[in-house]
């Protein structure tokens, strides 16, 4: 048990090294979000987002959950250069259990996302309350937060899957975008269900239906702004991503010995 | 009879259709320390791996203690650490941060943990450099850092690779004192190198090795007194010399064998060598044959090296 810790601290750790990166990318993310309120509202039709007071208090959930993958994803490229240059050897190498080491390094690239959206979460918060006055039970804002660290993992899990299962560092950028756009595309992060359903084929409004970024969206929506209704679902997919993900992302882990 | 606290058996690794490591057999004794010598790309880092669980056997096994290597992974490492050839650093990290962190994962309660990495971090003159990062570090202050990982655990069996490669001779000194300091207190170590020095003045036991295979495995004192005749005369000459006068040097009085490790440079071993050099240099200027150097040595680990494969090792390291 102390291991896993140590193995998650030492992932913290390094995580923070990277501060003015991380404050870079935060501010960017908050930018992001002040271009969506002046630009994207007025452009968007009302007829979409009539649910939503706005497209900009419907989207603001969604972009602490972008922020969280980002940070989340971020482990796979760190655990993929030290695959590429043996330093993994130095990690399969010591005297602890090899599951403990991968579990490890799931739950701190979960970690990281929880703790890098945290400032986001609170400005989207702040925002749907202004807007909408709904105020969230502690209930809620505790499921809320528990769902987006199921997410996290299931992200930091799928970030290490694919960094060690593609060998080169382009491959694993590939991959990784090739993830983030269907993720991203066919999810209610940037749209609501009803309009992805008109525009997208069904096959890929099926995705967005069961994809669980879209379930993290709106489970937020669900406490934040009233709307979409809560379902037991939304809750059950994200968790569902998370194990699976982080189980995945441990066999893969231990696999890499088998060179 | 010593007991062995590693049991190599058949020990095999293959990449492609290379034998890295070829049917291994060795014991390594507790309390010992074992010299692994040979040539780049012998196949030393490749066993070290594989007795780490970092990569799997082909064919064969090992025994860390009571635990088999291919099955009881988790168990076996308990009882090593390693200290790899290339430092295994991030370099975004310090010398500190590295050591503290490795030193609490292997377990070590807190007070003992920052004495023993203050003092390591002392003992090899980073002390200073603690809290910069490696990546601003010499190869040698790396390879510091690696060393000190080991020094700070004291496994049951500690597993080097070329320990001091890089580092400065009073360093080396300094870490060769503090590896047989860790042995003396119990621990059993594995030492891999293509230094003949440092193989020589460290190890109790020299396993040489050669294209994955174990040539020979014993004390270094009775290893060189293998080497037929006591003393070895290396001559470097102007010209290449003929098989005529090479049979004709092989028949002189006493000298027991010729190796030709070049038509021009030979190594000849014989008895007594202070009473016939001035005769051997008699032989080449009568065969008119221009000396280039001429040195008298006691055999040494190279010279059994060339016993069993007919090169040097320095010569086995650029082929
Ligand atoms: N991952 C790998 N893939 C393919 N070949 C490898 C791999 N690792 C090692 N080899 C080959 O196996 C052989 C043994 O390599 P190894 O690193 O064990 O040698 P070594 O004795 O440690 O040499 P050195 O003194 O240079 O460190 C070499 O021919 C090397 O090229
Ligand atoms: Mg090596």
């Amino acid at each position: 048990m102390k291991t896993i810790l140590y193995v998650v601290e030492r992932d913290f750790k390094y995580f923070f090294r990277y501060k003015w990166w991380i404050a870079g990318m935060i501010s960017m993310n908050l930018a992001d979000l002040l271009i969506m309120a002046v630009v994207y509202t007025g452009m968007v039709s009302q007829e979409i987002t009539q649910q939503y007071v706005s497209y900009f208090v419907f989207f603001a959930p969604g972009l602490t959950i972008t922020a969280l993958f980002a940070a989340a994803f971020m482990i796979g490229r760190e655990i993929n250069m030290e695959v590429r240059r043996e330093i993994s050897h130095y990690m399969l190498s010591l005297p602890i259990k090899r599951w403990e080491l991968a579990i490890g390094r799931v739950l701190a690239g979960g970690f990281r996302g929880l703790v890098y959206m945290t400032p986001l979460l609170i400005t989207t918060i702040t925002i749907t309350h202004v807007f909408t006055n709904v105020v969230p039970s502690p209930l809620q804002l505790l499921s809320i937060v528990a769902a987006l660290l199921f997410i996290s993992i299931g992200t930091s899990g799928l970030s290490i899957s694919l960094a060690i299962s593609t060998t080169s560092f382009e491959k694993y950028i590939t991959a990784r975008s090739v993830v983030y756009y269907v993720l991203f595309f066919c999810s209610t992060v940037f749209y609501p269900i009803d309009l992805i359903q008109s525009a997208l084929p069904q096959t890929l409004a099926l995705v967005a239906q069961y994809n669980p970024l879209s379930a993290g969206a709106d489970l937020s929506r669900a406490f934040l702004l009233g709307y979409p209704p809560f379902s037991a679902f939304m809750f059950l997919d994200v968790v569902a991503f998370g194990l699976v993900f982080a189980l995945v992302a441990m066999l893969a882990y231990m696999k890499v010995t088998q060179k | 009879m010593p007991t062995p606290i590693i049991r190599i058996q058949n020990l095999t690794k293959k990449f492609g259709n290379l034998y890295a490591v070829d049917h291994l057999n060795l014991d390594i004794y507790d309390g010992e320390i074992l010299g692994l010598l040979g040539p780049n790309g012998a196949g030393k880092t490749t066993t070290l791996l594989m007795l780490t669980t970092v990569i799997k056997p082909t064919e064969g096994t090992a025994y860390i203690g009571p635990y088999d290597i291919t099955h009881q992974t988790d168990k076996s490492r308990t009882l090593i650490g390693m200290a790899f050839q290339e430092p295994k650093l991030l370099w975004v990290s310090t010398p500190w941060a590295i050591l503290d962190w490795h030193a609490k994962i292997c377990g070590l309660p807190t007070n003992e943990r920052k004495k023993r990495v203050k003092w390591a971090l002392e003992e090899l003159e980073l002390w200073n450099d603690r809290h910069k990062t490696v990546h601003v570090f010499s190869g040698g202050m790396r390879k510091r850092v690696e060393i000190a990982k080991i020094l700070i655990q004291r496994p049951k069996i500690a597993i080097v690779d070329e320990p001091t490669a890089q580092i400065d001779i009073v360093g080396k000194h300094k870490i060769w004192n503090m590896l047989r300091d860790l042995r003396d207190e119990g621990s059993t170590i594995l030492l891999a190198t293509n230094e003949l020095y440092e193989a020589d003045v460290l190890s109790d036991r020299v396993a040489i090795i050669h294209k994955g295979k174990l040539l020979v495995c014993d004390e270094p004192k009775k290893l060189k007194d293998t080497i037929p005749g006591g003393d070895v005369i290396e001559v470097v000459l102007k010209e290449n010399i003929t098989q005529e006068h090479l049979a004709e040097l092989k028949n002189t009085k006493r000298v027991v064998n010729i190796l030709t490790i070049k038509p021009n440079h030979l190594k000849i071993y014989l008895n007594q060598a202070e009473e016939i050099l001035p005769q051997i240099t008699e032989f080449f200027m009568k065969a008119q044959i221009p000396i280039a150097t001429i040195q008298m040595n006691e055999p040494s680990l190279d010279d059994v090296f060339a016993h069993y494969t007919g090169l040097t090792i320095e010569e086995a390291q650029t082929k």
